[in-house]
């Protein structure tokens, strides 16, 4: 696939589009044109076609009517595996193939595409340390090893490893704990920044939509009701919909309800045990149920079965919360 | 225990030979049936409904009786390994096709998204991603399959492919609790080990797994080649049924036919299991030659006319009816008959004959009050069994139904003072018991005699008389004496059999 257009050329072209599941339609008449080099949210409630739009990009879904255009070339024009080759793709489900290592996963790609070990090998630890794991450590690891939020950053390796110009995300973080997702739209970010690839990003949820966009499209009912900077839908919503969208979206992450498990799997505390009687909390006490008792003491003891595990002090929670912004 | 390696020591050399031919045909089934079932079921899984249909064929294929399928391929392909093999690779079908389909449509339906999403070709998905997840189920499928074939495999030695089943069917019939447990734990031992080595490899890489396959394949095709190579051209098949009698006779057979005629061969395939499936195998050609009785072709193997169903008849008229139907339906030629038949028969303890002074069944009417029998359930329920007792003798005696080989023990322990039997069991002998005689003639005829297909007839004319050397000759005693040096004395029917020509100035020594 050759890449020629320049930033703020359009990247990607719907039009037309219209699609049927049995008959019927579910989206009609749909026209988008996403840039080079943009980061682009599809965001809607569920039903309303934004992941069926994102499938018809690299053709897990075709559409009845219209075309879509990378640059100027119909997508059914292409060679299909040379279409989906250069279009990265993470899933809810993550999806990481299970009888695979981790290296297995994020180097399947470019081992299809034939690059030599060496260089596959290269590419999958320097992108592993991108990500924040250590290769030594999570390479030759299997899938079922993994927590969620470490899952995700192989899906994310996979999408990107052979850096594709496009990689659609169909609502990567909604499976995750509030913490992870936090720090995974973080680390997208930063590889967007990085690559200057032009990402498609499919979510549910306004605020993931507004941290991430550099614009965003609002869909509703197989319809797209407003597409614009996030500052500008913010100050302009099209209509009552996205103004009500936009409204419940409001509801700040609540980072106090996060559990202590959290904290501790994350490192914020100090695993020696005081020499002082502290009062203790069992580790799965959300923060805010903590923070009484942390705003007269110094610290408290954090037990797990009755049995002391660490300290955990006010300023540990500040490191968190800062950590989490 | 004891008596277990005793059998072991002695059997050693057929065990191990029963122990190849079981786990070749089973492993040959086992490949046959995976390289059907698995590719197969990897492409129905994208049409379901046909998936549904060919799970159901596979269901109603392993409902069929073992012993029909193998009689119903018999006609087709003969006897021996061929039917065996097919019987099995249909038993085995649907574990394997089961598995390989559930394992590979029950993936989760992302990873086939992300397979798809990453650009993966059909070949490509199969082999790196729906093939691996499923391997663990596909794997138990095998497992399940090769012990079902293991176990069924016993039922190959009915039609004369060998296997651990002839020492099952060796030991039923000579009630010899030892060779049954030999060939049962050794079949039982089969599948465990095969059973934990498919286990184990699962844990070895494809490749390695590929290499082991290939070597399976070309270990099994040498082999096959090596004995079609082998395989001498002149020879004439004998074959008889299960039991030490056919057994004897056939090595009587043997060796006439090869004294009179250096230049053929002749190979034995003894312990057949089922009469039918003899017939079938010498109508084939599969078979040359086997003993056969002259009741049982009248009754079970020729269409006997309407007129004549039922008649009486003496030794001799039933033995021409017998060699004119089988000439006329089958173009079989059955040569002259032995002196012995081998029919029902009353028995009672020889002190108990000479007490009541008891030499006929007419006798033993007379003293019937004090008479217990032990009778087979089968022959309780005859015309010419029990049931013609009562109608031709007036025989009314209390009767206790009992598994064959059982009415012995019990005459012997005294439990029972009658028992029925066939005149030429080696425990009438064993157990020191004489016959009554069938003074009326109520129990049918059954002499036995060789019957030839039309191949070996035409082609080595001068076998009807090596054979008919034996016409008029072997007395019941004889017959269950030569028995009872099989079954009790464990002497070798080869051995037996030359004792008994030499005997008889049959044999001639090697000068």
């Amino acid at each position: 696939m050759a890449l020629t257009a320049k930033s703020g050329q359009p990247m990607i072209s719907l039009q037309h589009i219209q699609k049927k599941f049995d008959g019927k339609t579910v989206i009609n008449d749909l026209n988008l044109q996403i840039k080079q080099g943009e980061f682009f949210v599809l965001v809607g409630t569920s039903g309303s076609g934004k992941t069926t739009t994102l499938k018809m990009i690299n053709r897990l879904e075709e559409q009845d009517d219209g075309d879509i255009l990378i640059e100027s070339k119909k997508v059914k024009d292409f060679d299909l595996q040379d279409l989906r080759w250069n279009m990265g793709y993470v899933l809810q489900q993550i999806a990481l193939f299970p009888t695979m290592t981790v290296a297995q996963n994020i180097g399947l790609i470019p081992e299809m595409k034939g690059w030599n070990k060496q260089k596959v090998a290269a590419t999958v630890d320097r992108l592993l340390t991108e990500v924040g794991l250590d290769p030594e450590t999570y390479r030759s690891r299997m899938p079922s090893e993994l927590s969620g939020g470490e899952q995700q950053r192989i899906g994310i390796c996979r999408a990107i490893a052979s850096e594709p110009p496009v990689v659609l995300m169909d609502e990567p973080f909604s499976a995750l704990d509030p913490i992870s997702r936090n720090q995974l739209q973080d680390l997208v970010l930063m590889l967007h920044q990085r690559l200057h690839d032009t990402v498609v990003f499919v979510t549910h949820d306004m605020n993931e939509a507004l941290k991430l966009g550099d614009r965003i499209a609002v869909m509703s009912k197989g319809e797209i009701l407003q597409v614009d900077t996030p500052a500008k839908i913010a100050q302009n919503p099209a209509n009552e919909f996205v103004k009500e969208f936009f409204a419940h979206s409001n509801t700040e992450l609540n980072l106090f309800e996060t559990p202590l498990t959290e904290l501790v799997k994350l490192g914020f505390y100090q695993k020696s045990s005081a020499s002082e009687q502290l009062a203790t909390f069992d580790q799965a006490t959300p923060l805010t149920a903590v923070m009484d008792q942390l705003s007269r003491e110094k610290a408290i003891s954090i037990t797990q079965n009755n049995r002391a595990i660490g300290t955990l002090t006010a300023q540990n929670i500040v490191a968190f919360l800062k950590n989490s912004c | 225990m004891q008596a277990l390696i005793n059998t072991f020591m002695e059997r050693r050399g057929d065990l191990y030979q029963a122990l190849g031919q079981h786990i070749t045909i089973s492993l040959v089934s086992l490949l046959i049936a995976m390289f059907i079932a698995i590719p197969l079921a990897i492409w129905v899984v994208k049409y379901k409904r046909l998936a549904e249909v060919l799970l159901q064929v596979t269901s109603v294929l392993q409902t069929i009786p073992s012993l029909a399928l193998l009689g119903l391929l018999i006609p087709l392909v003969g006897i021996g390994t061929t039917p065996a093999i097919i019987a099995l690779v249909v038993y085995a079908l649907l574990p394997i096709f089961q598995n390989t389909y559930i394992g590979i449509s029950e993936i989760d339906p992302s990873l086939e998204e992300a397979a798809d999403a990453f650009g993966m070709s059909r070949m490509r998905k199969l082999f790196k991603v729906e093939l691996p997840i499923a391997m663990p189920v596909i794997i138990s499928g095998v497992r399940t399959a090769l012990v079902l074939i293991i176990g069924t495999a016993t039922l190959a030695a009915l039609i004369g492919a060998g296997g651990l089943g002839s020492f099952i069917l060796l030991g039923i019939d000579r009630n010899n609790v030892s060779l049954i447990l030999l060939g049962a734990i050794s079949s039982a031992l089969l599948a465990i080990i095969f059973s934990t080595l498919i286990r184990l490899s699962q844990r070895a890489k494809p490749r390695q797994l590929l290499i082991g396959f290939i070597i399976l394949l070309v270990g099994f095709a040498g082999y096959g080649v090596y004995h079609k190579v082998n395989a001498p051209k002149d020879t004439i098949v004998i074959a008889g049924k299960l039991g030490s009698e056919p057994d004897v006779l056939i090595n009587m057979y043997k060796d006439l036919i090869e004294q009179n005629e250096p230049r053929v061969k002749v190979a034995l395939k003894p312990n057949f299991g089922k009469t039918s499936f003899l017939f079938s195998a010498l109508k084939n050609e599969d078979v040359d030659i086997y003993p056969e009785f002259s009741g049982t072709v009248l009754e079970s193997l020729v269409k006997v006319p309407k007129a004549q169903v039922g008649q009486k008849r003496t030794p001799q008229q039933t033995y021409q009816l017998a060699k004119k139907l089988l000439k006329q339906q089958d173009d079989l030629t059955y040569l002259k008959p032995m002196a012995y038949n081998n029919t029902y028969t009353l028995a009672v303890k020889k002190q108990f004959a000479q007490k009541n002074d008891l030499k006929t069944i007419t006798d033993l009417t007379k003293i019937q009050s004090s008479v217990t029998a032990g009778f087979d359930l089968e022959f309780i329920d005859r015309n010419d069994g029990y049931r013609g007792l009562q109608k031709t003798y007036g025989l009314n005696v209390k009767v206790k139904s009992m598994e064959p080989k059982l009415r012995y023990s019990a005459i012997n322990n005294q439990d029972v003072n009658l028992v029925d039997g066939y005149s030429t069991d080696s425990e009438l002998r064993q157990y020191n018991l004489v016959t009554l005689k069938d003074n009326k003639h109520l129990f049918p005829v059954y002499q036995g005699a060789p019957l030839i297909n039309k191949k070996v007839a035409d082609k080595y004319p001068r076998i009807k008389a090596s054979l008919n050397q034996l016409a008029g000759r072997i007395t019941e005693k004889q017959m269950s004496e030569m028995n009872y040096e099989v079954n009790v004395k464990k002497e070798s029917p080869a051995k037996v059999a030359k004792t008994y020509l030499k005997a008889q100035h049959l044999w001639k020594e090697a000068k």
